[in-house]
């Protein structure tokens, strides 16, 4: 039966590869959208020369690129994917090997070259406020969790990652310590704790738009949210203050999907969006953190963007990704437990 | 007469094979992965053979501890570890760390293989960690259906629940049943007096009103539900409205609560609700109506003796379509619910998409599909029932 199963399946796989154009499709590349994208395609993609290439948006879901691999109908080349999602898609074969004879790996910042992801910029929350309605606000998650200092809603990310690092942080637990505690069953009843006292003043927000949305509302007194919209934000006039001290970060990078015909292609504009030239460009219209050395480091570069966050990176948390690969499906299932009862 | 049979099965063979393509093997392939446990018998399959024989009492034996080492840091080199890791990850936390650990020493690790891998990670030594991966041999487990009822295998062979903080399905599966029933109550209450109404109607208007009920299909349910959550938001029309005529001082929280969900799903699915309920009154024979009255019945009785038996069947098939489609409903808790108003849905999409856990998501998808069969055999039941009640007066 299953093999029966099978043979339709393949059959009706094949009709559909038969049905769907063979010819030569443009390198594609996609990426997380919005404005962002549009400065990528502006001094990224399209300074390449090996050839057009076209981009699409995704939301960071991998599924339709694991997909996509095991009907082996890949419409997709180059992407830009999380750091969770990386390991395990490249544990998979989901990624090809990144060509380090292509890419130069040099350039990268101290991990940002790995088996399958080349580095592309980084991304952190921190929390902040609108100093218009509130003058003052926390600066440390123990602040954040404080409701009598610092009384008004507040919302966090709807997820456990992220989440119940700012849980342990605001109950006391010291940064280098938070995964330490947090891989044990007393120091996860104790970030769950923690979410416990703060819930009557708590939202949670699913979409990154959302903190900055709710604070302009004034719905929510306090966010946590992604620093680049915060920053963002204060470049557009918004009074925010933005705790760097609060600053949790993690970094995308750039791969290429398995079974892409156009992988040797992938390689060579991957090597080209890393490159010092067009990434500098890139910064010069938005704030971006570059995992290339020589631009996060470039004095002048850091000099023009105060709001970058490689200038505040020091102070901050990096997410540990294998933490969350391991504990990830069962916190993330409490998690859904937890805000649903 | 044989030639006969074999064109008429020629002539719906089109038909036969849409079912058979578009539905019968996407659902059976939906449900055979709802239970399907292949991982560990592809990327270990001599482990598996070597833990067959296994009786489970004290340890396994060298050549079950060897055969892993060497395949798992096979597949490690050959990058299809990650779907068994995070199969066995998902029944136990911690199995991940131990098998990526184990892989990345493997060409460290040398015989005997039970004393090097126990002395790398003592969890090797322990029998409850073959167990598992015994277990996981496949070809099936009830794995997923059983986490999808928040329940799992017990250590000792029975069946438990799982812990009390990390139980959900169920609840969820109540809230999904409850929002629905609810959905379909208010959408038969709203969209009888609509029906009859349009029934009623003269030639030319009957049309337009009907033209005015299907207007807001030919718009998406993301466009509709988004126009919610712009009426509904803090500072939005409602609120705004609420605060003029002075019902509320302070704009009050409506987006993110069940209210919203409810309004956005009845105003979504109405459509559905009124068009099986019209077709049925307008095919009613009016001279019923009048025999009544003939008879003496007032517009009371006429209305509640005559009428609405006879149109009961339209009110069953459109609270069943409501039912059917509000079950699956994705977008609009998604859009305007609060953290407490996502349905079973949700989740699908949240095991297909972010955690890539198909066998979690089929199963959900089945309890699904079991909760729609059941609403459909009672609907069927329900309407046969009055069919012949209704033949009867």
């Amino acid at each position: 039966m299953r093999r029966l199963l099978g043979k339709l399946a393949g059959l009706v796989l094949g009709v559909a590869a038969m049905a769907s154009p063979a010819a030569a499709r443009d390198l594609t590349v996609v990426a997380g959208g919005g404005a962002l994208q549009d400065h990528m395609r502006r001094t990224l993609f399209s300074t390449f020369a090996g050839g057009p290439v076209v981009d699409t948006a995704y939301d960071y879901n991998v599924g339709p690129i694991r997909a996509m691999v095991q009907a082996r109908n890949v419409t997709w080349d180059v992407v830009l994917v999380e750091a969770p999602d990386l390991i395990r898609g490249c544990e998979d074969g989901i990624f090809e090997r990144i060509d380090y004879n292509v890419v130069n790996r040099a350039k990268f910042m101290p991990g940002g070259a790995t088996t399958c992801g080349a580095g592309a910029i980084g991304w952190g929350v921190a929390v902040f406020y609108d100093e218009g309605r509130n003058p003052n606000g926390p600066a440390s998650f123990q602040e954040f969790w404080d409701t009598t200092r610092f009384p008004g809603r507040r919302t966090l990310r709807r997820g456990a990652r992220i989440t119940l690092e700012a849980a342990l942080m605001g109950d006391g637990v010291a940064p280098a310590d938070v995964y330490t505690v947090l891989a044990t069953p007393a120091g996860q009843a104790r970030a769950f704790a923690a979410l416990d006292r703060l819930r009557p003043n708590l939202v949670f927000w699913t979409g990154g738009q959302q903190p900055i949305e709710l604070v302009n509302s004034g719905e929510v007194a306090y966010a946590l949210g992604f620093v680049g919209r915060t920053a963002n934000g204060i470049r557009a006039g918004a009074r925010y203050n933005l705790r760097w001290s609060t600053l949790l970060y993690a970094y995308d990078s750039w791969a290429v999907v398995r079974g892409s015909a156009n992988a040797a292609a992938a390689m060579r504009l991957i090597q080209h969006i890393t490159e010092p030239g067009p990434v500098t460009e890139l910064t010069k219209l938005w704030p971006i953190n570059p995992a290339t050395a020589s631009v996060a480091n470039d004095p002048e570069v850091r000099a023009r963007n105060p709001l970058m966050m490689t200038n505040h990176q020091a102070g901050g948390l990096e997410i540990n990704t294998e933490f969350w690969l391991e504990y990830g499906p069962d916190l993330e299932q409490r998690f859904a437990a937890w805000v649903n009862r | 007469m044989r030639r006969t049979n074999w064109l008429a099965a020629l002539l719906i063979a089109p038909l036969m094979l849409l079912i058979l393509g578009s539905f019968l093997l996407p659902v059976g392939f939906a449900l055979f992965t709802a239970v399907a446990d292949r991982e560990v018998a592809e990327t270990l399959p001599r482990t598996r053979a070597a833990l067959v024989a296994w009786d489970g009492q004290g340890l396994p034996p060298e050549a079950a501890f060897a055969a892993m080492a060497q395949e798992l840091g096979q597949a490690l080199e050959d990058r299809r570890i990650g779907d068994m890791a995070q199969r066995l990850n998902f029944e136990r936390t911690g199995m991940r760390g131990l098998l990526l650990r184990t892989a990345r020493a493997a060409n460290r690790l040398s015989a005997p293989y039970a004393t090097s891998m126990v002395t790398l990670d003592a969890r090797w030594g322990a029998p409850e960690t073959w167990l598992l991966v015994q277990r996981a041999g496949g070809p099936v487990t009830p794995l997923y259906l059983l986490r999808a009822m928040d329940l799992q295998r017990a250590a000792g062979g029975g069946i438990e629940a799982v812990a009390a903080d990390e139980a959900l399905y169920r609840m969820l599966f109540w809230r999904t049943l409850g929002i629905s029933l609810v959905v379909t109550a208010l959408c038969v209450i709203l969209a009888y007096p609509v029906a009859y109404t349009i029934a009623r109607l003269r030639a030319p208007w009957s049309s337009i009103a009907l033209t005015l009920v299907l207007i807001p299909f030919w718009s998406s349910v993301l466009v509709r539900s988004t126009a919610w959550f712009v009426l509904l938001q803090r500072e939005g029309p409602v609120n705004q409205a609420m605060m003029a005529l002075g019902l509320t001082e302070v704009p009050v929280q409506i987006v993110g609560t069940r209210i919203a969900v409810v309004v956005a799903l009845v105003h979504v699915l109405l459509p559905f609700a009124v068009l099986p309920m019209h077709s049925v009154m307008k095919r009613l024979d009016q001279t019923y109506l009048r025999a009544a009255a003939s008879l003496g019945a007032n517009g009371f009785q006429r209305f509640f003796r005559v009428w609405l038996p006879m149109s009961l069947p339209g009110v069953l098939a459109g609270g069943a379509m409501v039912f059917l489609l509000a079950v699956g409903m994705y977008t609009a808790p998604a859009l305007v619910g609060g953290d407490r108003d996502q349905m079973v849905a949700w989740f699908i999409a949240y095991f297909m998409n972010r955690e890539v856990n198909w066998g979690m998501a089929a199963a959900l998808s089945a309890y699904l599909l079991a909760m729609t069969g059941a609403a459909i055999g009672l609907a069927r039941v329900l309407t046969s029932g009055i069919a012949t009640s209704g033949g009867r007066a």
